[in-house]
């Protein structure tokens, strides 16, 4: 009985890693598309917004139908907090992507605010011809070539947590953060 | 309650305001994280405190905005300021949740925190054993952010949380980090603090 609550345990940890980390991923995304007054790193904190809603209810019904014992219902609460929070941070996210889309032109203190503060995030498609594609992230050595790492992969609506083994398919968005040097690098490299 | 104190103006540019507001809104977050996952009363304290700062920067901003804004160009333009601060603001409230988890004794099932060390892969906390490289190495030195993108983002040294630590910070053996960053430099910043990875790579 006890091993099995632990397996349990584990499916609720894990979708809950995967609501913070996206959350956190759309929080970047935001901040550098204001930086960069990109519609497209907006749009990308739009549709996260809506995959993060879908994970939350998911992990909410998983938390609720896991069987807890009324003495236990505290630490449940527990999780279901870190639930509400995650879904808070993604629409704080949301709202700041809102300011590019809706076409207000960042004020310049904002940019040089955002610069000073944090590297950027960015996306990249991987084109046919890029030497990226097909190849697994371990072989890929986009850390060492261009000074970014990859923090999610977007293939069609599937947002992809990236593994060293994780295949790299012609087509997909790599969503990547580091210093601005090195996105130009990573452009190269995905679309040659 | 806490008594809350008056606010009055400074000239702080929005600039300064903006990156702390900024900073510490994303800290607070990895923090509060830690410290329900971790079921660190601590911590969760220091992230309440942490969030009251943030509430005197966002008014601050919001006065620095008021004045800043002359006419109808400056106001539009300012609004993504204002928005920006907004968000940064709810965030910090967010991370102030998750604290009152901890502090209001809701807690997290002891077997959360265990599974949550296994499975997360962007957050750590992890104890200096003394064979590491890390022990009497300034922050600063190491590199991390350059080397692994890895921040350390507080220490515990004997029964006290540095938060934010200065470059100029040394560790010491026994200290417990958390840190944050890229999984691949958090794998290697895990076994450098535990002294299996006896090497900084450059």
């Amino acid at each position: 009985m006890a091993q099995l609550h632990k397996e349990q345990f584990k499916e609720i940890v894990e979708r809950f890693v995967e609501l913070k980390d996206t959350s956190e991923l759309m929080m970047d995304l935001a901040y550098s598309s204001l930086l960069l007054n990109r519609k497209d790193l907006a749009e990308e904190v739009q549709e996260l917004e809506e995959h993060v809603d879908e994970l939350h209810t998911e992990f909410e019904l998983l938390v609720l139908s896991s069987g807890f014992k009324p003495e236990e219902s505290k630490d449940f609460l527990g999780l279901i907090r870190l639930g509400v929070v995650t879904e808070k941070i993604a629409d704080a996210a949301a709202e700041i992507a809102e300011v590019v889309l809706r076409g207000i032109e960042p004020h310049p203190v904002l940019k040089i605010a955002i610069e000073e503060a944090e590297e950027t995030v960015t996306r990249v498609q991987v084109a046919e011809n890029s030497p990226l594609a097909n190849k697994t992230l371990k072989q890929a050595q986009i850390p060492s070539e261009t000074g970014m790492w990859v923090l999610a992969i977007r293939r069609g609506k599937k947002l992809i947590r990236p593994k060293p083994s994780t295949k790299i398919e012609a087509g997909d968005v790599l969503i990547a953060s580091g210093y601005a040097k090195g996105e130009e690098d990573l452009e190269k490299l995905a679309a040659p | 309650m806490p008594r809350l104190e008056k606010i009055e103006y400074k000239p702080i540019p929005v600039r300064e305001l903006l990156v702390e507001m900024k900073n510490l809104s994303e800290l607070m977050i990895d923090l509060a994280y830690s410290a329900a996952l971790f079921n660190d009363k601590e911590l969760a304290e220091d992230v309440l405190e942490l969030e009251n700062r943030v509430d005197t920067l966002a008014y601050l901003l919001e006065m620095e905005i008021m004045i800043a804004a002359r006419d109808s160009e400056d106001a539009e333009a300012l609004t993504g300021v204002s928005m920006v601060a907004s968000a940064a603001d709810k965030i910090s409230d967010a991370a102030a949740d998750i604290a009152a988890i901890v502090l209001r004794n809701i807690g997290m099932h002891p077997i959360v925190s265990e599974v949550f060390e296994k499975v997360e892969e962007r957050l750590t906390r992890t104890r200096v054993n003394e064979d590491s490289i890390f022990i009497r190495k300034q922050i600063g030195e190491l590199d991390l952010a350059a080397r692994m993108g890895v921040d350390v983002i507080a220490i515990r040294r004997d029964k006290d949380w540095i938060i934010d630590p200065k470059e100029a910070e040394r560790i010491k053996r026994g200290d417990v980090l958390i840190a944050r960053g890229a999984p691949s430099g958090i794998k290697e910043f895990k076994e450098l603090a535990e002294g299996k990875l006896r090497k900084l790579e450059d």
